[in-house]
């Protein structure tokens, strides 16, 4: 498990990360969630201390810390980030680098082969990585940080430029690494994708983490709490406040509109679908607040 | 540390650039050879019309008076005139195939040009005579042949004189060769930083384990030399390993063929070590292969541009790193003359290296490098 | 193509490398003028003292000797030779006394040739001494050519076409040391340097490809505009070389473009002039034809290799390559003519002074051009194939 620990970054006057304390623990996923420079990737790199944050400190199962070379050595040796596939050497095959990894982290070498087959690369793996495409490289830079196989595992934007099959295939490998007890950040857009196997969310905004579930409590839990209108002009907004004049509506930038039907019941909710239905409304939904209308409402407001 | 010398084997394996360093090793060793023979090094009779007439001209620069012991010609006059006389006799004994004519004439014409180097007006023939130490050389080389009753060997392209002339031209390129090699040794990886950011080693570790691999394809290319010089041995014959060869270390000596292969192996070792760690430093620095190959080649021409600083800094490296003039002790024909030791030489850049070590543990980590 | 021209010329201007190499010909040519430079000893000086010594003592015996029959054949020689030999020198101790340089320069002239009509196979008579100097097996070569040479220089001095100086004489002004440089190394400095400017314009956009693949510029039409930028940025590069000049020319003189330029002919072994201006031009004209050929080349060895190291090397092989075949007089053996790389000291082409070591006739100017010319249009035909072909890839 690692904890973070009054973590505070800077670049040139900005402050990137504020103060940030958190704890991530063993067999767990953490999803990073922010628009692009709000410091996903700083936190990731201070973690692997890239970055020296000009506060606080990261601690790595409770005692290693960075405080000399040999420590950093031992950190490294537990804690890997996804390399960037603009990085992947073009001479070589995809076999090779994944034969890198393991040997530098001394690993199972059985795990090369295993992780091969289950991405689906057995086709390519032998041809020079020069020759992939995007999605391949995605997919090559992924296996290398599992057959590394260290403890924590930090992935930047790791389902980047790959098509449905792949994101739900590294998503299912996700949570097997979970299971095993690894813990892995992942910072993604992919937001549906991530909600559906992260285990704790955070959003970034102003240098701090925020824990999605401390901003739409009932985000966690498996009842109706929201029905979701994709296209609600305002005109029909001011007639269904003065219909429901108790029920909070929320409009977000994405265009959609939330109404919040929390603890209502079967008769209250027939009767605001019949009136979307009297409003030639056809297209909402029942179910809870999504990842993306919390982003949406987090980040876009205003 | 085996194991990021096994990466280091995956990536050395598949760049183009040491396939390349083969082929220019071997072009190198191909392309001497043809200019030693379009050359004809070691042709005596060419060598010595080309004496005779410096000495000619040498004595035209005085008035032609009675050059005999109690003649009254000065002293320099009658010691070249003697040279003269003893040069002519030279080229007939190699003429007539008179090796030990040859050998003692060869000895009393070296035995007379040491006199008269300390002569009155002798700079102003200067340029017509050997410098002092080319024919101390000379002579050692002559008294050790008689002291020991060698034969005299003169075709350059057999195997062993051939490695000889092969490791003197070495000498001046080996260092440029290496700084052209190595120069990118640090920014190809700058390309891959965050594949080897997260490496679970120390830095130095890694450049440690990064010399090793160089160094295993630098010892290919050394031994690359000895095979691309092998078709000799059919063409030319194999020559003498124990063939004398006159060095000069401080003092002037002998060494056989073998030793001075052997230092000179141990110089290329040495100065390879020392130019891959001098590339792993700058190129951290400048984080430009071209700026790197470009600041080493500026200090490796400094001293030759002003010979005056190797006085004023006797121990820096790049003073050493032409090891071949610095065993023929070329130096010592400088307006102000150096001795430059090849011990020292040796000492001096193992020195360098030990303290490049040091920075590179002392001041560089992975962790912050940048992307170039 | 103009904008991405533009583009490739301001990322050239802009790399590290190449502004390094424009700082190193400039400390170059700040090193030789005020360093080597001013150590220049020509052996062909205006010396006074030496011509005075020879006259004296050539004077004295003519003035002793005693003719009779039977007197040693070399004495009969002498006796011979030396009045118009004296004459000459006469005449240019005259002509320094009463400092008329035109007159020393036609003394001068005909001293030169007569000398050498006489020293030249000779056994008894030799050349400068200059030319002996120890391990030298040429010095009578040397001294042959450069007798000539100077003479067909000194006789053209005699025109007056410029201004005549000592410094002029001696070669000593900034365009007459450009020329000896150009007769030297400085051919090799620049080309070196368009090898270092060429090695890396293909293959630095390696490092953002996608940036660039989707320009609407064939590959070929791209590595066109790339290669022009090199052969801009090479010519650019006497710029630095210019500074060194004006160096000189402050300490020397300029000198002036009708200065005249010794040509040999092989065929006739003879002499002729042409100005510095029109020597000047020729050798720009053949660095340029050059410069072309290197880019090409590299232009080549890039898209093959896709390596820069390889670039280097072959760049240099190619440069270098001639050291390893050239002897002296190889010329009469084997046609050099046909290698390009035989060209590579533009300058003693253009004099002829290739001719006379290879002891050919072949190589001149206009051949170099139809060589490397030739040779150019063979790789660039080669990269238009390789560029148009379905499956290449610029990177």
């Amino acid at each position: 498990m690692i904890e973070l620990k009054n973590i505070g970054v800077q670049f040139s006057g900005k402050v990137i990360l504020k103060d940030v304390s958190e704890m991530f623990n063993q067999g767990e996923i953490i999803g990073l969630v922010a628009p692009n420079g709000t410091g996903k990737s700083t936190l990731m790199n201070v973690i692997m201390n890239y970055i020296n944050p000009k506060s606080g400190k990261v601690i790595l199962n409770q005692k290693l810390e960075y405080t000399n070379k040999k420590n950093e050595v031992k950190i490294h040796q537990l804690v890997s980030m996804m390399p960037d596939q603009s990085d992947l050497y073009n001479q070589i095959s995809g076999k090779e680098h994944l034969k890198i990894y393991s040997s530098m982290w001394s690993s199972n070498q059985k795990l090369i082969d295993r992780t091969i087959k289950e991405l689906g690369m057995t086709s390519y793996i032998n041809k020079h990585t020069g020759t992939y495409s995007l999605g391949m490289r995605q997919r090559l830079c992924f296996a290398m940080q599992i057959v590394s196989d260290t403890q924590v595992m930090l992935m930047d934007e790791v389902m980047n430029g790959l098509d449905p099959t792949h994101v739900e295939l590294i998503s299912q490998i996700l949570v097997k690494k979970k299971s095993e007890g690894k813990t892995i950040i992942v910072a993604s857009h992919l937001l549906e994708n991530l909600e559906k196997y992260a285990d704790r969310i955070f959003f970034i905004k102003n240098g701090e983490l925020i824990l999605v579930n401390d901003l739409s409590p009932g985000f966690e839990e498996k009842k109706i709490t929201t029905v979701r209108v994709t296209r609600m002009t305002d005109e029909i907004k001011e007639k269904f406040s003065k219909e429901f004049p108790k029920t909070n509506i929320q409009s977000l930038a994405n265009g959609a509109t939330l109404i919040d039907v929390r603890g209502y019941d079967a008769e209250k909710l027939g009767s605001i679908v019949e009136f979307l239905q009297e409003n030639q409304l056809t297209e909402f939904s029942f179910g809870k607040v999504t990842l993306n209308d919390l982003y949406s409402m987090y980040y876009q407001e205003g | 540390m085996w194991n990021i010398l096994k990466t280091f084997f995956i990536l050395e394996k598949s760049n183009k650039k040491n396939i390349f360093a083969c082929i220019i090793v071997a072009v190198f060793v191909f392309g001497l050879a043809l200019f030693v023979k379009t050359e004809d090094f070691g042709n005596e009779v060419k060598e010595k019309s080309g004496e005779y007439q410096s000495l000619a001209s040498a004595l035209g620069r005085f008035q032609n008076v009675d050059a005999t012991e109690n003649g009254n010609g000065s002293d320099l006059y009658k010691n070249l005139a003697l040279q003269h006389q003893l040069v002519v006799r030279q080229r007939m004994a190699v003429k007539m195939n008179l090796p030990d004519l040859y050998l003692d004439t060869a000895i009393e014409v070296t035995t007379l040009r040491a006199n008269s180097f300390d002569m009155e007006g002798f700079d102003m023939v200067a340029n017509y005579l050997p410098s002092k130490r080319e024919n101390q050389l000379d002579r050692m080389f002559y008294q050790y042949m008689k002291e020991t009753g060698l034969s005299l060997e003169s075709d350059p392209l057999s195997f062993f004189p051939f490695l000889i002339y092969l490791f003197g031209m070495l000498g001046s390129v080996w260092f440029i060769f290496m700084s052209v090699y190595s120069c990118g040794i640090m920014t190809e990886e700058f390309q891959h930083t965050s594949i080897i950011k997260g490496y679970p080693i120390t830095f130095d570790k890694y450049v440690i384990a990064k010399c090793m691999s160089s160094m295993l394809l630098v010892s290919v290319f050394i031994l690359e030399l000895f095979v691309c010089s092998l078709p000799l041995i059919y063409l030319y014959g194999l020559g003498d390993s124990s063939y004398p060869i006159a060095v000069f270390n401080g003092d002037f000596a002998i060494y056989p063929i073998y030793k001075y292969l052997g230092i000179s192996i141990l110089y290329m070792v040495f100065i390879s070590i020392f130019t891959i760690l001098l590339s792993v430093i700058l190129n951290v620095l400048l984080k430009n292969m071209y700026l790197t190959l470009f600041t080493q080649l500026f200090l490796y021409v400094l001293p030759l541009l002003f010979p005056s600083m190797m006085n004023v800094i006797p121990f820096n490296p790049f003073n050493y790193l032409n090891f071949a003039s610095i065993l023929n002790g070329q130096t010592l024909d400088l307006a102000n003359p150096v001795v430059l030791n090849g011990t020292y030489g040796l000492i001096s850049i193992g020195v360098s290296i030990t303290l490049m070590i040091v920075a590179v543990k002392l001041f560089l980590t992975t962790g912050k490098l940048k992307k170039v | 193509m103009r904008a991405y021209f533009k583009m490739e010329f301001f990322q050239f201007m802009s790399n590290k490398k190449n502004i390094a190499i424009y700082v190193i010909l400039l400390f170059l040519s700040c090193y030789y003028a005020l360093k080597i430079a001013p150590e220049y000893d020509p052996i062909e000086k205006v010396d006074v003292l030496e011509i005075e010594a020879r006259y004296l003592t050539r004077e004295e015996f003519l003035d002793n000797v005693v003719i009779r029959e039977g007197m040693h054949y070399l004495t009969a020689f002498a006796v011979s030779i030396f009045p118009e030999w004296n004459e000459y020198d006469k005449a240019r101790l005259d002509a320094i006394e009463k400092n008329n340089l035109e007159e020393y320069a036609e003394a001068t002239s005909k001293w030169y040739t007569y000398s050498d009509k006489f020293t030249f196979e000779s056994e008894v008579l030799y050349y400068n001494p200059g030319y002996y100097t120890y391990g030298n097996s040429y010095a009578v070569m040397d001294g042959h050519y450069a007798y000539l040479s100077s003479a067909s220089r000194y006789e053209d001095y005699t025109e007056g076409k410029s201004d005549l100086s000592v410094n002029v004489f001696e070669e000593r002004t900034a365009l007459q040391t450009l020329q000896r440089l150009l007769h030297s190394y400085l051919p090799l400095i620049l080309l070196v340097s368009c090898i270092l400017f060429t090695v890396d314009i293909v293959l630095k956009d390696r490092q953002n490809p996608t940036l660039l693949q989707g320009l609407p510029l064939s590959d070929w039409r791209k590595l066109i505009v790339k290669g022009g930028v090199s052969l801009l940025g090479s010519i650019l590069a006497i710029i630095p070389l210019l500074v060194g000049l004006l160096i000189i020319g402050s300490q020397y003189g300029f000198g002036h473009f009708n200065l005249p330029v010794p040509n040999y002919s092989f065929s006739e072994d003879l002499f002729s002039t042409i100005t510095m201006g029109e020597y000047l031009i020729q050798n720009l004209l053949f660095i340029v034809v050059w410069f072309f050929f290197i880019i090409s080349l590299l232009l080549l060895v890039s898209v093959m290799l896709k390596n820069e190291f390889a670039n280097l090397l072959v760049g240099c092989v190619f440069l270098f390559a001639e050291f390893i075949y050239f002897s002296r007089g190889i010329g009469i053996e084997w046609n050099a003519q046909w290698y390009p790389t035989s060209y590579v000291q533009v300058g003693q082409i253009i004099s002829g002074y290739r001719n006379y070591l290879y002891v050919s006739d072949a190589l001149s100017l206009r051949s170099g051009l139809v060589v490397m010319g030739l040779c150019t249009c063979v790789f660039l035909f080669l990269i238009f194939l390789m560029s148009n072909h379905r499956k290449f890839k610029l990177l």
